[in-house]
């Protein structure tokens, strides 16, 4: 059985967010709302140094599948909403969750407010009991009536919500999620399960994102961790594991430096 | 947010009621947990289709695909048949997404009821037929035609499709107007200028940068914008490895921050950096020998002060190199450059030998933002002549030029312009270019270029004449032009104004009719050319999804639709032309229609790269019309290395020039034509030089708006990597996203402050900061950034719409959200090449707390 898992090399990537954006066309996410960001790709930038020694770092992220899941330990219902697939992923089922926040609370990757709790992002979003999703699609405003569209009258003539919607099916969750519930990245098993990357890792410009079964020494992914030191996030404020420390498990890794380190000519 | 009880209970409710109805799948609260081992994962992708066409959010002009799920356009990919993009895009191709299902777009013709116009002024625009809305366009085209007046109706091109021939050039031509007026010079023309002056290619450069050793990224982010973005995106994380990359840009953008080399010029000096580095490039003897030639003696008589006699050196492929030494080089040391540069001495020794030992494969990259300053001409020439120098013009791992695109070009209209039309379309334009003050040399011929932002100038002067008419499409130029607030009177004095669009712009609260348009790349057709990766390609625009609204395409259906309205009226003239010339190549059929004739003269352009002979020959090879909307793209052969070496630039003496006889030629007829000299042609156009210096490319010091005692911190202007043109602020993603420009936060505007500066100013991060030019006053929150010179001020363009949608606006119509640079950075135009002016540190500003 493989356990899947991500690779980024940072001095290939550029911090373009094409990756983030890609996501949110596969995926249908909403816009950000109520300190939720509802990225399930998002990204840490980080400036150090004085002028002109500036260090500038980007740094995309999104959830960790950890092995040790702390958000799957947290979830109260049986069976889990938040549960491990035998691949490795960290899949979230959104029939079980009764959006109790759990998940949220105990993901070190996550935050009930990203603005309230100064982080960069949080892995699991959740949407709010009393909105419906997408309220962009569903506002009747036109701004000027009887000559422009608006969101409500856009979706119903696309047909969906969001208008862009790509429609997919997974045994464990929609490709629109409900009010009511929490969500996240989920490596995209939808499509890993017929054989594609995960949406970030096929629409990464830069080719800076590997995905793979880390248990197979053959893989691009375990290639790319023998060739590397490898570093792995701690928390969604942009602190690394210190070496030797396990945190949850994460099993998205970071190679190399966003500025380049070899040697000038 | 903690949870609460009383929604705990409501989902507990509505959890029983599912499980009632549908028995155990929904037990949420079962006691015993459902093995997972014995669940069944499944998943997929609902069905869809991948359809071809071409993405216009920067001039890359991507081939693209889109997936096409219900009829609704759902993702967006690069090509997988491009050799540009390599089959990726960047951001701004999924953010299109949100453009063509945009909840503001227009969705019927409008006309306005409100005749007062003005910035806040409601149009009060209702909406009307189409059939309304050309009869009045056309009966106002004949009533200027029968008054003599056809010269008084202007056309504005803003962003286009190669089809732009049939609304931009036939139209205009054909009714009788010599203003046709395009969008390019408000952000290009200076670059090209160096490129012209001294190579004689007046476009943009190709870069072999995946077999570069030397990478000088001078004044632009390609990772950004300039041509390449998704292929430079892709190999840049290699080139790193292989090459030295050095960045030239105050700012630290995102090519600085991952480059070897940061070189934090002071605005405007890139001259300076780039004559000094053309100093040590001699004094080292570092040229390129195969290319540049050498010393009869092969002994380096370049030393720093002293002159060299012409007769010593032998040039093979360039001309002029002793003169540029004696004139401007010899003086231009690394320590003279250094305080003028705000770059270190040794930085300077350091890149140019790296650059040296490199040579010839080094790829100077000249943006934007060393060429857009009021003396950016000459700036643009020297850093493109560092290419000569070392060689690197046409040569493997150097800049290049662009292989033959097997396309059509416009038929001659010639045949189709009455009395009227051939005596009217010759008139002086309304940019007033090939006036003393402006040369527009545009590819060495005076008053050829289009002075863009200068039109406004035109308008509001009456000189040549007023304007009584105009058609714009997809443009904005009262937000998308420096001294944006000029145009905002211009655009109340033309007392008719038809604005073709998807959105209700700033420009469009001016119009009096408007016409709603297709999204490119989703609902319309046309075709680009562009270049990249060595390989030129033609790439095809078609419709993936039904139009959302009842729109048209601006470029081919709209004009139609027009030359059936001025036939009715008794000029056919433009009706015979787009029927007799526009045919399609397959059937010889004649378009009876505005959709036909959309489809048949797209196909009449691209035919040589699918239904000819020629598209195979120069590239792919296609069979015929149905392979070719497949595919979408049709690729050149690879660009051939030295292709204009032996004597074959573009130039007058066919030579590269670092004398430029090219632009000799073209500001003495400048002179002549106006009866005076180039020395007084020149300071009118605000440089410095006199004599044999207005020939080499040479250090002119910056010219700036505002002095420095009253307005202290020298401005810089950026574009937000998510931009579409200016079109991709009513899209939520804009902002959610925009802390993807490096120093920049998510749904704000930010002006960016050293923390130094900021200090001295008692600012802390996150205060409210009032901004002061001599064009206008904003107040703004400072974020306090090290990526930034002290002593300048960066600011991301992009947003402060005051119209557009409700999320690009505050208040629609009326308060803008974020601030527009336009509106602080003040009018001014490089003359030489009739570039407006961005850059440079133009803009003098005054910070004060709010």
């Amino acid at each position: 059985m493989p356990k899947y898992g991500m690779v980024i090399d940072l001095q290939k990537c550029v911090g373009c967010g094409a990756c983030a954006l890609a996501c949110k066309t596969e995926n249908n996410t909403q816009d950000r709302a109520k300190g939720q960001t509802f990225n399930w790709a998002d990204f840490i930038y980080k400036a150090e140094g004085k002028f002109p020694n500036v260090k500038f770092t980007a740094m995309p992220v999104l959830c960790n599948h950890c092995t040790d899941a702390a958000c799957v330990k947290a979830c109260p219902v049986t069976p889990k909403a938040m549960h491990k697939h035998e691949n490795g992923m960290t899949i979230h089922n959104m029939e079980r969750c009764i959006g109790c926040r759990q998940c949220q609370r105990a993901c070190p990757y996550s935050s009930e407010d990203v603005d309230k709790s100064k982080a960069a992002y949080s892995v699991i979003s959740f949407n709010d009991f009393s909105d419906e999703v997408h309220p962009f699609y569903r506002d009747k405003k036109e701004v000027v009536a009887g000559c422009t569209a608006s969101g409500a009258e856009i979706a119903q003539k696309a047909g969906d919500i969001p208008p862009h919607r790509t429609l997919y099916k997974h045994s464990d969750y929609a490709s629109v999620r409900v009010a009511g519930k929490v969500e996240k990245c989920m490596f995209c098993e939808h499509r890993v399960l017929n054989g594609e990357q995960p949406y970030c890792v096929a629409s990464c410009p830069a080719g800076a994102r590997i995905f793979g079964d880390l248990n197979d020494p053959n893989s691009e992914v375990s290639k790319a961790l023998k060739a590397h030191k490898a570093v792995q996030l701690a928390n969604n404020k942009g602190e690394l594991l210190k070496p030797g420390e396990k945190g949850t498990q994460p099993n998205v890794y970071y190679i190399r430096g966003f500025k380049v380190t070899a040697k000038k000519a | 947010m903690e949870i609460k009880r009383r929604d705990f209970l409501k989902v507990s409710v509505a959890a029983g009621a599912a499980m009632a109805l549908t028995g155990p799948s929904l037990n949420a609260f079962a006691a015993v947990p459902k093995p997972l081992a014995g669940e069944k994962v499944s998943g997929s992708t609902d069905p869809g289709k991948w359809i071809a066409s071409t993405c216009q959010g920067c001039t890359t002009w991507c081939p693209v695909e889109i997936f096409v799920q219900n009829g609704r356009a759902v993702k967006v990919r690069g090509n997988r048949y491009s050799m540009q993009n390599l089959g990726y895009v960047c951001p701004r191709g999924h953010l299109s997404l949100q453009q063509v299902y945009d909840p503001d777009r227009i969705k019927v013709p409008m006309k306005r009821t409100n005749p007062q116009k003005g910035r806040g002024v409601d149009p009060k625009f209702v909406p009307i037929t189409w059939d309304e809305a050309l009869n009045t366009i056309a009966d106002k085209m004949m009533e200027l035609r029968k008054a003599g007046e056809s010269h008084k109706y202007l056309l504005m091109r803003g962003r286009y499709t190669y089809m732009r021939d049939m609304i931009y050039d036939a139209m205009t031509k054909i009714y009788g107007s010599p203003n046709n007026i395009s969008h390019s010079a408000i952000c290009a023309e200076a670059e090209n200028f160096g490129a012209f002056y001294t190579e004689g290619m007046w476009g943009y450069r190709d870069y072999d940068y995946n077999k570069t050793k030397y990478l000088v990224i001078w004044g632009c982010d390609p990772t950004n914008s300039n041509r390449q973005v998704p292929l430079f995106i892709k190999s840049f994380g290699e080139v790193l490895d292989k090459a030295t990359v050095a960045v030239v840009d105050p700012r630290m953008q995102t090519t600085a921050s991952k480059a070897h080399e940061w070189l934090p010029i002071i605005p405007g000096q890139d001259g300076a950096l780039a004559t000094a580095i053309a100093h040590v490039i001699l004094t080292e003897g570092l040229w390129n020998k195969e290319f540049v030639g050498d010393f009869k003696d092969g002994k380096n008589q370049f030393k720093a002060g002293k002159t060299v006699d012409e007769a010593a050196f032998v040039e093979k492929e360039t001309s002029g190199l002793v003169k540029w030494w004696n004139i401007e080089l010899k003086d231009r040391t690394p320590e003279w450059a250094a305080p003028i540069t705000g770059i270190p001495k040794e930085q300077i020794i350091r890149v140019a030998k790296g650059m040296g030992k490199a040579a010839p494969n080094v790829i100077v990259w000249l943006g934007p933002g060393a060429a857009m300053q009021v003396r950016g001409g000459y700036s643009a020439m020297a850093i493109h002549a560092l290419n000569g120098l070392l060689g690197a013009v046409d040569h493997e791992g150097g800049t290049l030029g662009g292989a033959k695109q097997a396309a059509e070009h416009m038929p001659k209209v010639d045949k189709y312009q009455d009395d009227i039309a051939k005596k009217h379309s010759k008139m002086q334009k309304i940019d007033q270019r090939g006036y003393k003050h402006l040369p527009a040399l545009h590819q060495g011929k005076p008053g050829d270029g289009v002075v863009t932002n200068n039109t406004a100038t035109g308008i509001l002067e009456s000189d040549p004449y007023d304007i009584k008419m105009a058609i714009g499409y997809m443009n904005n130029f009262t937000f998308s032009c420096t001294g944006a607030q000029r145009w905002e009177k211009a655009m109340e004095k033309i007392p008719f104004f038809v604005h073709i669009t998807t959105n209700v712009a700033e420009i469009t609260q001016y119009a009096d009719i408007v016409l709603p348009a297709a999204i490119t790349k989703y609902e319309k057709w046309g075709f680009v050319k562009q270049k990249q990766n060595r390989h030129a390609h033609v790439s095809l625009i078609q419709p993936v999804i039904k139009p959302m609204w009842d729109v048209k395409i601006d470029e081919t259906e709209i004009p139609f639709l027009i030359a059936e309205k001025l036939k009715e009226r008794g000029f056919s003239n433009l009706y015979d032309y787009y029927t007799h010339e526009l045919k399609d190549p397959e059937t010889g059929l004649a378009p009876r229609n505005a959709k036909e004739f959309a489809l048949y003269s797209v196909k009449y352009y691209t035919y040589p790269a699918w239904g000819k002979e020629d598209g195979a020959k120069l590239g792919d090879k296609i069979n015929g019309w149905e392979d070719y909307r497949n595919r979408g793209v049709w690729n050149s052969k690879p660009y051939e290395y030295k292709k204009r070496w032996g004597g074959k630039f573009g130039t007058v003496t066919k030579k590269f020039e670092f004398y430029s006889e090219t632009l000799k030629k073209a500001l003495k007829a400048h002179a002549e034509k106006h009866k005076t000299n180039v020395d007084d042609i020149l300071e009118t156009c605000k440089y410095t030089a006199k004599g044999e210096l207005a020939f080499v490319p040479h250090y002119e010091p910056p010219f700036r708006h505002g002095d420095v005692k009253d307005y202290p911190f020298t401005f810089i202007d950026y574009k937000s990597r998510l931009n579409r043109e200016g079109r991709s602020q009513n899209a939520p993603w804009y902002y959610e996203f925009h802390k993807v420009d490096f120093g920049d936060l998510s749904h704000e505007d930010v002006i960016h402050i050293n923390p130094a500066d900021a200090h001295k100013l008692g600012i802390k991060d996150g205060d409210m900061v009032k901004v002061t030019s001599v064009s206008g006053s904003f107040i703004i929150k400072a974020h306090l950034w090290e990526g930034i010179r002290p002593g300048t001020v960066a600011k991301c363009y992009g947003q402060g719409h005051w119209a557009y949608g409700k999320t690009a606006s505050k208040e629609f119509g009326k308060t803008p959200r974020g601030v527009n640079n336009n509106e602080i950075m003040p009018f001014d135009i490089e003359r030489l090449s009739g570039a407006n002016v961005r850059n440079g540190g133009f803009t003098g500003v005054k910070i004060e707390k709010a």
